[in-house]
């Protein structure tokens, strides 16, 4: 059966049992839209109530992902209009991607011939990545390491 | 404006009371989930905030300050009781005609629009319709009355799963196009953690707990550590709940600005709503001295976002 | 699967506005639509009923006044007719009299308590209660157009028994004064109704149960027409005369007129109280030795006593009627008075 909403370049779909919250994972396919060329600037995200109406969560949880996005500077609201694009994340091609596929899956091949099951990779990557942004300077203000299923954090308690 | 708010509010039948001491604020523009057991005074709550129940102690208004009950209230509070209450001899569109009469504000092209939409026949008698059907039908006639507040009380309960998500998606859309504050319980928090973004947690007359959901969420952490350890930090922290091991516990913990960092050899994991819900039904009186209305955002530096 | 926008628009708080009564008549038809439907189709049946024996009865009478009240002067269709009358019209309309008496407590029974009862048992309370029309101002729009077309049917049916039990009064020498005809004719007929039906209303909204609501109704009516007997006699329009000759002048076949007595007694020679036994035992002997000219009072007068009566003129019909009336629907208004305060007090 086909959903067919128009009048947006992408459309949303929700992973329950990720443990992301809602909000982010729109933020996420947003910005991983932008990275694949889905979106331009100037696009206009899906208005709030279609999203709303397709995957019954909460308008606000939407409206919290598109300030979100306009706080990353990548989208803004236009008033009556709806919220659009307006600049892009660097691009990966489609090749580019393909190499580090490739890279990658070379990598997962060595950890599972030194002994490493599913979880074992999984969080041996996890805190290599949490690592690897920690180290780095905030640079367009994405948020580190907060998707991902691992939820281990040392950062204070308050 | 607040779209309800209580103070003190109690209810009591006979000896015992279903309610009581519930002083609330619920902001408008949210989903408010109330949950509890049953018998935990849900019913009796929303009763008394849509006007049909007098309040023994304590007051309840709506809209900004109106009295529960009161014309403005009734004017602008849409309530769909439990089992979705029709008449069972009167035909769809004879309730569509009924609720225009007894409504100043009521919307029939959208609510003709929407039983046609749904599949609902006009001139079936309410009474042969399906428990999902029916349930449609009496939230088709809250919406077309426009109000401000919704309040539905436990309506996905005789629902199967499709026809609970059409229910949810009317609901929702009605909140993104009319800006409809909603109040809707359940006994089963899982459904509604993606659609409620405030909860009221309801236990044995009293309440535990109201606040936003992010607070909520933000405000609680489960730690995990050696068990010999665990009651020295205990006493230190706000422990909602424990689980305790031989070698390993839980802590399930109320967080503030003034507590520390996480104990070395401890880890931090952030709390689901089903979790942090069911810990304080599980051990009432937690919430005290005072319900959670306002948790303590934690600061942007701190790096949760 | 696509939902239908809402478009929004500010909300409107406002000031209470009055009844809309056309709305409420809309949604009291519809909800009170078998009550509506039953009471007038039961009442033509009965009234066609009555129409077609009314006519007989009437025609019947027309022909008995032309006989002569003589016995024995009277030819065989005469006596045909006496017999007919006597033994098959009037015993036939004897029971739709005693029925008719039980008319007003069913209509105003099943008509009064389902009124609120029903949305109360049934849980549709929790629906009619929080549309935006209050609901005390649903309950007096209820009870004042289910009272006003239950008073107007009432009073109709009532016209039309009056005009069918007529014949029977002078034959069976039945006032318009005693408990069954007063009280089934006149304006005193639909104020029965009317209080039935707010006795119904009242208990249904106190007990919140239909089946308990009617048995109640039934009693409490009873108790009322009961009070409404003993008072009758109480009212400001009796007469009390020593002229016991005046009865006998009362009324003709056309215009049966026979007074309601109260009570008798007597009194002796300058006016004590007489001796009861010694009067009694006077009014034997008359009775068993009836003298052809010289009529009981004058008997009794010869002896020096006098006959006292308390009675009320059949003159006095209608205003007994307008006094009954009056604290019926006083009642009748009390007991609706009370009926919304419940609604609005004992809520859920």
């Amino acid at each position: 059966m086909t959903i067919d909403k128009g009048n947006s370049a992408i459309e949303f779909r929700l992973d329950p049992d990720s443990g992301v919250p809602t909000y982010l994972q729109l933020v996420q396919q947003v910005e991983h839209a932008l990275r694949l060329g889905y979106l331009q600037p100037g696009d206009q995200l899906p208005k709030v109530r279609d999203v709303v109406t397709s995957l019954t969560i909460n308008p606000n949880t939407v409206l919290k992902a598109y300030r979100e996005l306009e706080h990353k500077g990548l989208a803004a609201g236009r008033p009556g209009q709806g919220t659009f694009i307006q600049a892009t994340l660097e691009q990966v091609t489609l090749p580019e991607l393909a190499g580090l596929r490739r890279t990658l899956l070379g990598w997962l091949t060595s950890a599972e011939q030194a002994g490493l099951d599913e979880d074992g990779i999984v969080a041996l990557f996890t805190s290599g990545l949490r690592d690897f942004f920690k180290s780095r300077p905030a640079s367009d203000g994405a948020s580190p390491a907060d998707h991902g299923t691992a939820n281990h954090r040392t950062e204070g308690v308050a | 404006m607040n779209v309800i708010e209580t103070c003190e509010l109690g209810k009591r039948y006979g000896k015992s009371w279903a309610l009581r001491d519930c002083t609330l604020t619920l902001p408008a523009g949210h989903l408010a989930a109330l949950v509890g057991p049953n018998g935990a005074g849900k019913s009796t709550l929303m009763n008394m905030t849509a006007g049909l129940t007098v309040p023994t102690s304590g007051t309840a208004t709506v809209l900004g300050g109106h009295p529960a009950g009161s014309p403005a209230a009734l004017n602008g509070v849409a309530f769909v009781a439990q089992d979705a209450p029709v008449y069972r001899n009167l035909s769809a569109g004879d309730m569509l005609h009924l609720t225009r009469n007894l409504n100043q504000r009521f919307d029939t092209p959208f609510a003709r629009a929407r039983l046609a939409d749904l599949g609902i026949p006009l001139n079936k008698k309410a009474g042969k319709l399906s428990g999902g059907q029916q349930s449609q039908l009496a939230l088709t006639l809250a919406l077309a009355r426009r109000p401000r507040l919704l309040i539905l009380d436990e309506p996905l309960a005789a629902l199967d799963p499709l026809a609970r998500q059409d229910f949810l998606a009317a609901v929702m859309t009605a909140m993104a196009d009319d800006g409809v504050s909603v109040l809707l319980s359940s006994h089963q928090v899982a459904e509604l953690e993606r659609v409620a973004d405030f909860l009221i947690v309801l236990s044995r007359a009293r309440l535990q707990m109201a606040g936003e959901v992010d607070d909520l969420l933000a405000g609680h952490r489960l730690l995990t550590g050696p068990t010999a350890e665990a009651d020295e930090y205990a006493d230190r922290l706000t422990v909602v709940q424990t689980r305790r091991g031989d070698a390993q516990t839980h802590l399930l913990v109320r967080t503030s600005e003034t507590a520390g960092p996480v104990p070395p050899g401890w880890e931090s994991h952030q709390v689901s709503l089903e979790e942090v819900v069911m810990a304080y039904l599980r051990s009432p009186g937690v919430g005290e001295p005072a319900p959670l209305t306002r948790v303590q955002r934690p600061q942007p530096t701190e790096a949760t976002r | 699967m696509s939902v239908l926008t809402l478009p929004a628009q500010p909300g409107q708080d406002t000031a209470p506005r009055p009844v809309p009564w056309r709305r409420m008549a809309w949604v009291t038809w519809r909800q009170q639509r078998a009550t509506l439907i039953a009471v007038p189709t039961v009442l033509a049946a009965v009234a066609v009923f009555l129409v077609v024996f009314g006519l007989k009865a009437h025609h019947d009478y027309a022909a008995l006044l032309n006989c002569p009240l003589d016995q024995g002067q009277q030819s065989n269709a005469c006596a045909k007719l006496f017999s007919t009358f006597n033994s098959t019209d009037w015993p036939l309309a004897n029971t739709v009299g005693i029925l008719v008496q039980l008319a007003p407590v069913l209509i105003g029974a099943f008509a009064g308590a389902p009124l609120l009862a029903r949305a109360l048992e049934n849980g549709t309370y929790r629906f009619a209660w929080t549309q935006g029309l209050m609901r005390e101002r649903q309950a007096i729009a209820k009870l004042a157009l289910l009272g006003v077309t239950l008073v107007v049917l009432a009073w109709a049916f009532g016209e039309l028994f009056s005009w069918f039990f007529q014949p029977f009064l002078w034959t069976e020498q039945i006032s318009r004064l005693t408990e069954g005809a007063f009280a089934s004719s006149g304006i005193v007929f639909p104020a029965f109704t009317l209080v039935a039906f707010a006795i119904g209303a009242f208990l249904g909204m106190l007990l919140r149960r239909v089946i308990p609501a009617l048995a109640a109704t039934l009693g409490v009516y009873l108790a009322v027409r009961l009070g409404a007997w003993a008072l009758r006699g109480q009212y400001p329009v009796t007469v009390v005369t020593s002229n016991a000759n005046q009865f006998s002048a009362f009324g003709t076949p056309s215009q049966p007129g026979f007074a309601w007595i109260l009570s008798t007694w007597y009194t002796g020679p300058g006016g004590k109280p007489a001796n009861q036994s010694a009067v009694g035992q006077l009014l034997e002997q008359y009775q068993s030795n009836p003298h052809p000219t010289v009529s009981v009072g004058q008997t009794l007068a010869e002896h020096g006593y006098t006959e006292w009566n308390r009675w009320i003129p059949p003159s006095h019909y209608w205003p007994m009627q307008f006094i009954e009336a009056g604290w019926l629907l006083v009642l009748a208004v009390a007991l609706m008075a009370g009926t919304v305060w419940l609604v609005r007090h004992r809520a859920a």
